[in-house]
């Protein structure tokens, strides 16, 4: 009998304050949630720098209607998207953020639901060359390329924008259904598993792909660069809630577009701030969205991207997860076109421009601008910031020097020469000879290159040598 | 006349065995047929009046429990809890005559069904004794208890990483955290068996004579049975309750890996499909367990 008295008082109270947070409009506080990722490094200018520099606050609407209105903002934040749709059903969040395929899912979880719909309203982030998403294996395994995978193995959340990238590779390369052994596994579950070699690959969306091999036990022997499907991440809006409070979805908004602005003037700073609020190493972060990053943080909605999602439905609807879903009746960029008028910025100018921001500067070791940001390279000297470079081989050149200088060195970036994306110089095969240094993410390409320069294959560490005896092997 | 003959249990052995009688003297004497059944029917009807009522009361409030979940969806009724998306128990039904013709679901059932009996019988095996153990040693429960009090109150979930790690396959870790789920309960019931054992009883046992080993088969293990299966009943349910953390793991088959693949594609029917399966399965080996109970302690059955 005794016990049930504090029980009961907790059950009151939590009814209560229940209450008090489902009860909107009749007082004149309106309690708006916003689903984040923090954790997954290219929506964070959508969700958690737009939390931690209060620029929502900063943009809400104040006058007219909304005098007399206060918004409590409450952030939560999911390591994927379904919690995020499954909280948005339930009327607990009324913005979200996830990537394609949760999209998706989520806009058409929402078909059936009587109170609203849900808009695809805007974008956080995308690769339109689908990077981003990866497949990783143990470092110390024999697996170079998909092919070697055949009967192994893979594990890839179920249902997530990598998930869409298996698929895709797997009908490019004519494999059966039963190739891999695909099971399902949330990154978290993936990721300890392949640290203990208990799958023989792992395939997940971003940071992962990036961050495993980064954290030392992973190679990236896939990117879905090589599936070449646009993939993005965005946010979708509950709709009673758009339509009742569009201005309040217009501030989004606006924030956002501050949260990108503030993520370019300086992308060192902000990498270090996200790492301090997500706890993903800065390096990590700066790969995906640094200069020339593996992730553009555009919000406009490209029709290129609504292609690409309508692709992903018919993979969907093959597996039998979906039924009639048309996309291109679920977008409304009526909201981020009034932010960029409002903030006398030109939309449609956004809306046909695919580029991202580079690599840029003087080459302080080899002394020469840089003219081609796709085969730069960059050193992130621990005390000295992040330098540029104009070539793979003045990158690792300048690389060898800070450290017979004594420099700690946090991490050295070049890029792909053919594929154009961002990799970790000590994860990359570098094709070496006649003076050319040519870093690549999979070892075939490497081979392939070498052989057309009659050079040869080599470690980071071999390279980093070779560059310094003028690229000769 | 066919209505007793369904609701008739298996483990009504008695009237069973009387009918049976029944049904073989009526052969010789075929004029007396009517009368006796009838009197019979009427014995045996007094006999199981409570069980029988017991179970229509049980039948009639599961389908009260259907209907008002039915009515709740379909007018999608908000009374402080909203029913407004839950689904509905046609939508469930639908997708369960879906499920049950995909051999997987069956891979999926027989799967977890495994993954708890080694776990759950694990659990038994290695807590009852200990468990008697620790209550007959001081020494033994000083060491062990404030580990296992420790331990107990982790959630299954929290386990997931280190499961994973300790283990060198899947399987194993997926039945290590089933093992946890049922360990506990199992070995804190038998503790308080003991505890509660008469100390009368002991010494009188060891005044006629009785040996350690002797005392423990004839005193203290029948008397903290009861307890005992109340371990393993609540035991077999926590196994159940750490079906869906174990199965994270899985990536392939469990019923718990289903419900929580149809969380990560947002598919409500198929969550609640995959919560009902668990349910009817904690509730089938909680009867089973039960079923033990009474083999077991036939002094206890009525």
């Amino acid at each position: 009998m005794v016990r049930h008295l504090p029980t009961l008082s907790i059950a009151m109270s939590v009814t209560s304050l229940a209450l008090l947070v489902t009860q909107p409009a009749s007082a004149e506080t309106v309690t708006l949630g916003i689903g984040t990722q923090d954790t997954t490094t290219n929506t964070v200018t959508a969700g958690v720098v737009i939390r931690q520099l209060r620029l929502l606050e900063k943009y809400l609407p104040r006058d007219g209607k909304y005098a007399n209105i206060k918004f409590e903002l409450e952030w939560q934040n999911f390591t994927s998207g379904p919690p995020v749709t499954n909280a948005m059903m339930a009327n607990k969040l009324q913005i979200g953020m996830m990537g394609d395929y949760p999209l998706i899912v989520n806009g058409f979880t929402f078909e059936s639901n009587p109170e609203s719909k849900s808009r695809l309203v805007g974008i956080a982030a995308y690769s339109l060359s689908g990077s981003g998403n990866g497949l990783v294996v143990h470092k110390d395994s024999s697996y170079y390329d998909l092919a070697d995978l055949k009967g192994k193995l893979v594990s890839v959340p179920f249902g997530s924008a990598a998930h869409g990238m298996v698929l895709k590779a797997m009908q490019d390369r004519g494999y059966a259904s039963d190739f891999f052994q695909l099971v399902s596994q949330s990154p978290e579950v993936g990721s300890t598993n392949l640290q203990e070699k208990k799958i023989d690959a792992h395939a997940d969306f971003v940071p992962f792909a990036e961050l495993l091999p980064f954290r030392g036990f992973a190679r990236k022997i896939f990117d879905g660069v090589e599936t070449n499907l646009p993939t993005f991440h965005g946010i979708v809006v509950r709709t009673d809630f758009a339509d009742k409070y569009p201005e309040v979805v217009v501030a989004y908004f606006k924030a956002l577009i501050a949260a990108n602005q503030w993520l370019r003037e300086d992308p060192k700073l902000a990498a270090e701030k996200i790492q301090q609020w997500t706890g993903i190493n800065k390096e990590v972060v700066y790969i995906f969205l640094g200069p020339g990053g593996n992730m553009t943080t555009d919000p406009s909605i490209k029709p290129v991207l609504i292609d690409a999602a309508t692709a992903d439905v018919k993979v969907l609807q093959n597996l039998g997860r979906m039924k009639e879903f048309d996309p291109r009746k679920w977008v409304d960029d009526s909201y981020v076109r009034k932010a960029y008028a409002e903030m006398k910025l030109d939309y449609d100018a956004q809306l046909a421009s695919t580029r991202n921001y580079e690599v840029s500067g003087d080459d302080a070791f080899c002394k020469k601008p840089i003219a081609d940001p796709r085969k730069a390279g960059e050193v992130w000297v621990d005390d000295a910031g992040i330098m540029p470079f104009s070539s793979a081989s003045c990158t690792l050149g300048a690389y060898a020097d800070y450290k017979a200088k004594g420099k700690k060195i946090n991490v050295a970036y070049v890029f792909d020469t053919t594929r154009g994306i961002k990799l970790f110089a000590d994860q990359a095969f570098f094709a070496v000879g006649n003076g050319d240094v040519a870093p690549f993410l999979l070892k075939k390409d490497a081979e392939a290159y070498a052989a057309k320069i009659s050079g040869k294959v080599l470690g980071f560490d071999d390279a980093v040598k070779a560059a310094v005896g003028g690229g000769k092997t | 006349m066919s209505s007793p003959a369904l609701v008739r249990h298996p483990e009504d052995s008695m009237p069973a065995t009387a009918i049976a009688e029944a049904s073989r003297a009526p052969a010789a004497t075929p004029l007396a047929t009517p009368a006796s059944f009838g009197t019979i029917a009427l014995r045996w009807y007094r006999l199981n009046q409570g069980r029988l009522r017991a179970t229509a009361i049980g039948i009639a409030s599961l389908i009260a429990f259907l209907l008002v979940w039915h009515l709740l969806t379909t007018y999608r009724v908000v009374f402080f809890v909203r029913f407004t998306n839950v689904p509905s128990p046609l939508a469930v039904y639908a997708s369960f005559t879906t499920a049950i013709h995909d051999p997987k679901f069956l891979m999926h059932i027989l799967l977890s069904c495994r993954r708890i009996f080694i776990g759950f019988s694990l659990a038994a095996i290695v807590g009852v004794p200990l468990g008697l153990i620790m209550g007959r040693f001081k020494l033994v429960h000083e060491v062990i208890f404030p580990v296992a009090e420790v331990l107990r109150p982790i959630p299954a979930i929290a386990w997931v990483p280190m499961a994973i790690m300790l283990w060198p396959t899947n399987e194993q870790s997926i039945v290590f955290i089933t093992f946890l789920g049922s360990f506990f309960p199992v070995l804190v019931n038998t503790l308080h068996g003991m505890s509660l054992v008469d100390p009368v009883l002991v010494r009188a046992a060891q005044c006629l004579g009785a040996r350690e080993r002797s005392i423990f088969r004839e005193v203290y293990f029948p008397a903290s049975l009861p307890h005992i299966f109340t371990g393993l009943t609540v035991g077999m349910g926590v196994a159940w309750v750490s079906l869906i953390a174990a199965e994270m793991i899985s990536g392939q088959y469990g019923i718990g890996y289903f419900t929580w693949e149809a969380y990560s594609l947002v598919q409500y029917a198929d969550i609640a499909l995959g919560m009902i399966a668990i349910g009817v399965l904690g509730l089938g080996s909680s009867l089973l367990i039960r079923g033990a109970g009474q083999l077991v302690m036939p002094w206890r059955s009525t």
